[in-house]
């Protein structure tokens, strides 16, 4: 949002907003971060730290609605300021549903290490489409801080790769409940763990269709990425 | 600037520009014109002071031919026939193409005669059917029940929202087929600014309505279409909605959102 308006305290108010989204999109990321530390280390510490950053996370969407109504109730803002207003207010919405998924992964980590059955099961799978996952939160943050419609293609097509990442996770998860049964408990817990990742996928998804909304103003849920693609040639 | 034709979309149009140049004296107030007016329906024409929105206005009844240093070329096509040319008397075109102004202009006479006055013009009406048409006519600018009890007396006794909605229905008294209101909001306050809009939404059923107004927000209210001027040119033409949601033109998504300057 480069150009500026006649009025600086719009421009100002607007920047704050901004900064406020990538803030609170900052803390989500070090959220899953800590989620994944949680995982791959087995660290009590790392879990607890995810379950206080989530205050702080909830805490800050409520804020920022409240800032967004307040710029919509004094500005009446049009065009590509609404549209920027309504895709800060679904993105930081689908930013705290991230830091949800995230806590969650926290808690699942603390029932795993405290049943003590971890280390036997393939929880190193899940370390590579979480990291696939926190890297397409950060991508999305970073298309949309320079409204990047292109990254904001790649990220679809990623979260695709994150999808089929969790099928496959779970056909192992199967097949390890089936050779042992003493595994299912720990199994079950693995497979919300990897559902929550896989959420967290189609989160940073969400952020990076709200780009495409904002810069070209086409809403492209639901649809193919054959169709976004040919609706933004 | 390119000004090319702009049909938003295939809808009868009421009244068609065509190469439409204005000139008041040397200065060139509006340049290559083309725009097809929807019938009706609401169309806004917004942009910045001196931007000629007004001017093209005024040319849907030959207004500005009331000063001899004023000239149009091109075609306004009224249903098809060009008002430029046209060698109908230019009362009757008004008849036609009835305007409200930004101030409200009754005539020093009673809130009835101001609306009969125009009517008998055009029309030899007996008392009971004048009667019949002054109260439509008040009726239909939502202004009857506030006056009912006071026909007779002055018009301009009445409040600027007030008198501004006796306009309104003095000009649809004599059943125009086009309206055109120059800011007719500028002056009156947020109640009487949201009765004539609300005005403005009724009469589109039997009228075709063309707005001009400063206040954007206004324009995005209360019109279908909205036609975003500049320095004489039409710079986009296109539904409301789309205009204020995502304007094809980087210029009118400036203007619309407090970027100009």
């Amino acid at each position: 949002m480069t150009d500026k308006h006649l009025s600086s305290q719009f421009d100002s108010e607007l920047n704050s907003i901004s900064a406020r989204v990538m803030e609170l999109g900052g803390l989500v990321e070090s959220q899953i971060r800590q989620a994944i530390h949680a995982l791959s280390h087995f660290s009590m510490e790392a879990a607890e730290q995810v379950e206080q950053l989530e205050r702080r996370v909830n805490r800050m969407e409520v804020e920022i609605d409240h800032e967004l109504s307040t710029v919509i109730a004094r500005r009446q803002p049009t065009a590509r300021d609404l549209r920027l207003l309504i895709a800060f207010s679904k993105a930081i919405a689908n930013l705290e549903r991230m830091g949800d998924e995230a806590t969650r992964m926290a808690r699942m980590c603390r029932s795993i290490i405290e049943s003590g059955a971890a280390r036997s099961l393939p929880s190193s799978d899940l370390r590579v489409a979480a990291d696939l996952a926190s890297g397409l939160l950060r991508k999305a943050l970073d298309a949309f801080a320079r409204l990047d419609t292109k990254a904001a293609v790649a990220i679809l097509k990623e979260d695709d790769l994150i999808d089929r990442e969790f099928d496959g996770f779970v056909r192992k998860l199967i097949t390890y409940m089936m050779e042992d049964p003493r595994t299912i408990s720990a199994s079950l817990d693995l497979l919300f763990l990897a559902k929550a990742i896989e959420r967290i996928g189609d989160h940073s998804k969400n952020v990076a269709e709200l780009i495409i909304y904002l810069v070209e103003g086409k809403d492209v849920r639901h649809t193919t990425l054959e169709e976004i693609e040919s609706a933004l040639a | 600037m390119p000004t090319t034709l702009k049909t938003p979309e295939p809808l009868p149009s009421k009244i068609a520009v065509r190469d439409l140049n204005f000139y008041y004296g040397k200065f060139h107030a509006l340049k290559n014109i083309n725009l097809d007016i929807p019938e009706k329906k609401v169309t806004a024409f917004i942009g910045p002071s001196g931007c000629g929105k007004s001017t093209l206005l005024r040319t849907f009844n030959r207004m500005f031919e009331l000063y001899p240093e004023q000239r149009a070329q091109g075609q306004i096509l009224l249903d098809g026939e060009n008002l430029l040319t046209s060698k109908e008397d230019v009362a009757l075109i008004r008849a036609k193409v009835g305007m409200v102004f930004q101030k409200p202009t009754p005539f020093p006479m009673s809130i009835y005669d101001n609306i009969a006055f125009g009517v008998k013009l055009f029309e030899s009406l007996n008392a009971t059917d004048m009667d019949d048409r002054v109260e439509w006519a008040l009726r239909k600018a939502a202004l009857w029940n506030e006056v009912k009890d006071k026909l007779h007396q002055s018009g301009s006794g009445l409040s600027g929202g007030q008198q501004q909605r006796l306009c309104i229905a003095r000009g649809i008294a004599i059943k125009p087929e086009v309206l055109l209101l120059d800011e007719p909001c500028s002056a009156l306050d947020p109640i009487s600014t949201a009765k004539i809009e609300e005005l403005i939404a009724e009469l589109k059923d039997d009228y075709t309505v063309v707005i001009v107004t400063h206040n954007m927000q206004q324009a995005a209210r209360c019109s279908d279409f909205t036609a975003y001027m500049y320095l004489g040119d039409l710079v986009e033409f296109g539904r409301t909605e789309q205009m204020f949601f995502k304007p094809q033109r980087k210029e009118t998504e400036d203007y619309i959102t407090g970027r100009f300057g």
